[in-house]
């Protein structure tokens, strides 16, 4: 566990040392919740939850896209002396999900400020962001690994990925109306098992598969 | 088929294999079966059944003549025998004062409505019920409404117990079920349902040709899985086709963003998806790991994607969203005669070209 967060303190001071990285992100977060307020005016309880995951899901996208990019590849080959794949792939998870909850904190503050309060049920909204967070990292990891490889990087993480995020989105769109209030459905446990399941489902083929997909 | 053949002739002029063999026993099956499937699927006659009735709502007290439009009927024959009653529910029946033929498709029937019922509401949805010694007995749900009378006269009520459904005639001969809504399109059953099945199967045996190359790592099953794949993609692009067909004539659009349409649409994109990712890589053995990794992941997050969440869902499709599934009167034993061998057969089928799709690329790999 140790050597794991030895790597996600490199991650993250590779990260800290970029300092646009993390500025870029934010100013991508508000200026697509300011081009999608601009053109909605005023964001009604429904699609407040719409706009949200949207923009999360693009950013989320931009976020985990250079995972693997920012280092060079004889750095890779040199943790594959060091560390064994799992160790990596669960080190740059890590390091996603707290981005991505980085992302989904920061919006939930933007989208706060300039549509207005929908949550009905914060607790519940923060829970769903949270398992969104992680479920979205474990898969967009695994599919950046795979796109790394290919020639077209940045369009191959989107087009592999997109389809493949609809049956943890779809939970969390449910989980969301709940927690907006905008839906009759007063027992989201089915929402919870399903979307937990799915995650460690995804969860449990990506680690069985990285380190296959990773030696090269 | 084509590409096959000539490949066969070009082979035998260099190899001259000893004799050209056989066809295998289930690629006849396959054949035979789906020759047996597109003529009894199209050829056998529906029931007879109702299509409309004219007029749509009547006031109740009062006589109504009700015009009924037969499918597949033969009301000239035999037409004294020819009885009709408007249902309410269960037992509660009243029977047709007398009926007119017109002609096979066509004909009259009179009724009196009482003004009181036996409970009370707004509207009165009433079951249209024929019965012919030929045509067997056929129905109508909600063939007409009838809003309550202005004057009640309470002792009415008791109409509603005097008739009698009975002796009812059964239909002979084999023959597809008549239901409402679907008609003639419920052929379709051969066509589209065996579409998806056959992409499942088709989908599954190329992940296991996956798990096979991520255990012993040989082209060849990667070679094998790639086969499997763009078949079931085209036999998923049909299943969709034929789906949105069905739909225009059922739902009336071809594309209602239905969960069910979604999702499957979804499951597509995502093996369209791994076809793109094969094309953007230039090394064969990177190329085969990398598909062989995400086409295992793909169909493991399939299941949730086609079984799991459009049960979830209000939907218009059978099986989904607390609709019954096929079976019933949806899928009777006539039906099942014809779909049990479709569903086989098309699966023979897929597996059958997408044997002729891998070894093609062998060829051209060994040329």
């Amino acid at each position: 566990m140790g050597r794991i967060w030895n790597l996600v303190a490199i991650e993250a001071r590779i990260e800290l040392r970029e300092r646009f990285a993390l500025a870029g992100l934010l100013l991508y977060v508000l200026s697509s919740s300011f081009i999608v307020f601009s053109i909605w005016r005023q964001l009604p309880a429904k699609e407040w939850g719409l706009t949200f995951w949207v923009i999360f899901l693009f950013c989320s996208l931009m976020a985990v896209l250079k995972t693997f990019g920012r280092e060079s590849e004889t750095r890779y080959y040199y943790y594959y002396t060091l560390y064994h794949p799992l160790e990596l792939f669960l080190a740059k998870v890590l390091y996603n999900a707290a981005l991505l909850i980085f992302i989904f904190l920061s919006l939930w503050f933007v989208l706060f400020v300039m549509a207005g309060d929908h949550i009905v049920r914060g607790g519940w909204f923060l829970a769903t962001g949270f398992m969104a967070c992680i479920g979205l990292s474990v898969l967009l990891t695994l599919i950046a690994s795979i796109a790394i490889k290919t020639q077209q990087n940045a369009s191959m993480t989107a087009i592999l990925a997109l389809p493949l995020m609809i049956p943890v989105l779809i939970n969390i769109l449910r989980l969301t109306a709940y927690s907006l209030g905008t839906t009759p459905d007063e027992n989201p446990w089915n929402e919870v098992t399903l979307l937990t399941s799915i995650i460690s489902l995804v969860t449990g083929m990506a680690l069985w598969l990285f380190p296959y997909l990773w030696r090269s | 088929m084509v590409v096959s053949i000539s490949l066969a002739i070009v082979m035998q002029t260099t190899v001259r294999p000893a004799k050209a063999s056989p066809l295998a026993l289930w690629k006849w099956a396959s054949i035979i079966i789906l020759i047996y499937v597109f003529i009894a699927g199209w050829v056998v006659p529906l029931k007879p059944g109702i299509i409309a009735v004219t007029p749509e709502r009547t006031i109740a007290g009062k006589q109504v003549i009700l015009k009924v439009k037969g499918y597949n009927t033969f009301f000239s024959r035999d037409s004294d025998n020819l009885r009709a009653w408007l249902r309410l529910r269960g037992d509660t029946v009243i029977q047709s004062q007398r009926i007119e033929v017109k002609d096979d498709r066509n004909a009259v029937a009179v009724f009196y409505i009482p003004s009181a019922f036996p409970f009370a509401q707004d509207a009165y949805p009433l079951t249209l019920i024929l019965d012919h010694p030929t045509d067997g007995s056929s129905v109508l749900p909600n063939a007409i409404f009838v809003t309550p009378a202005v004057v009640i006269d309470s002792s009415e009520a008791s109409l509603w117990y005097k008739d009698k459904i009975d002796k009812i005639h059964d239909q002979a001969g084999i023959r597809f079920p008549f239901r409402n809504i679907l008609a003639e399109t419920i052929r379709n059953t051969y066509f589209h349902v065996p579409m998806w099945f056959s992409m499942i199967v088709l989908l599954g045996i190329s992940a296991w040709y996956s798990l096979r190359y991520y255990r012993k790592g040989l082209i060849i099953d990667d070679q094998k899985s790639t086969a499997f794949v763009k078949i079931g993609l085209v036999f998923g692009l049909l299943g969709l086709v034929t789906g949105m067909l069905w739909a225009k004539h059922t739902w009336n659009a071809y594309w209602s963003w239905d969960v069910k349409q979604n999702m499957s649409a979804i499951a597509l994109l995502i093996y369209a998806a791994l076809m793109v990712l094969r094309s953007s890589i230039d090394d064969e053995m990177q190329k085969a790991r990398l598909s062989a990794g995400y086409n295992m992941f793909a169909f493991i997050l399939l299941i949730p994607l086609l079984f799991i969440i459009p049960r979830m869902t209000d939907s218009l499709h059978p099986g989904n969203g607390g609709n019954p599934a096929m079976g019933g009167e949806d899928l009777d034993n006539t039906m099942r005669m014809v779909f049990y061998p479709a569903v086989i057969g098309w699966i023979l089928l897929g597996i059958w070209i997408s044997q002729l799709v891998y070894r093609v690329d062998i060829l051209k790999r060994n040329q």
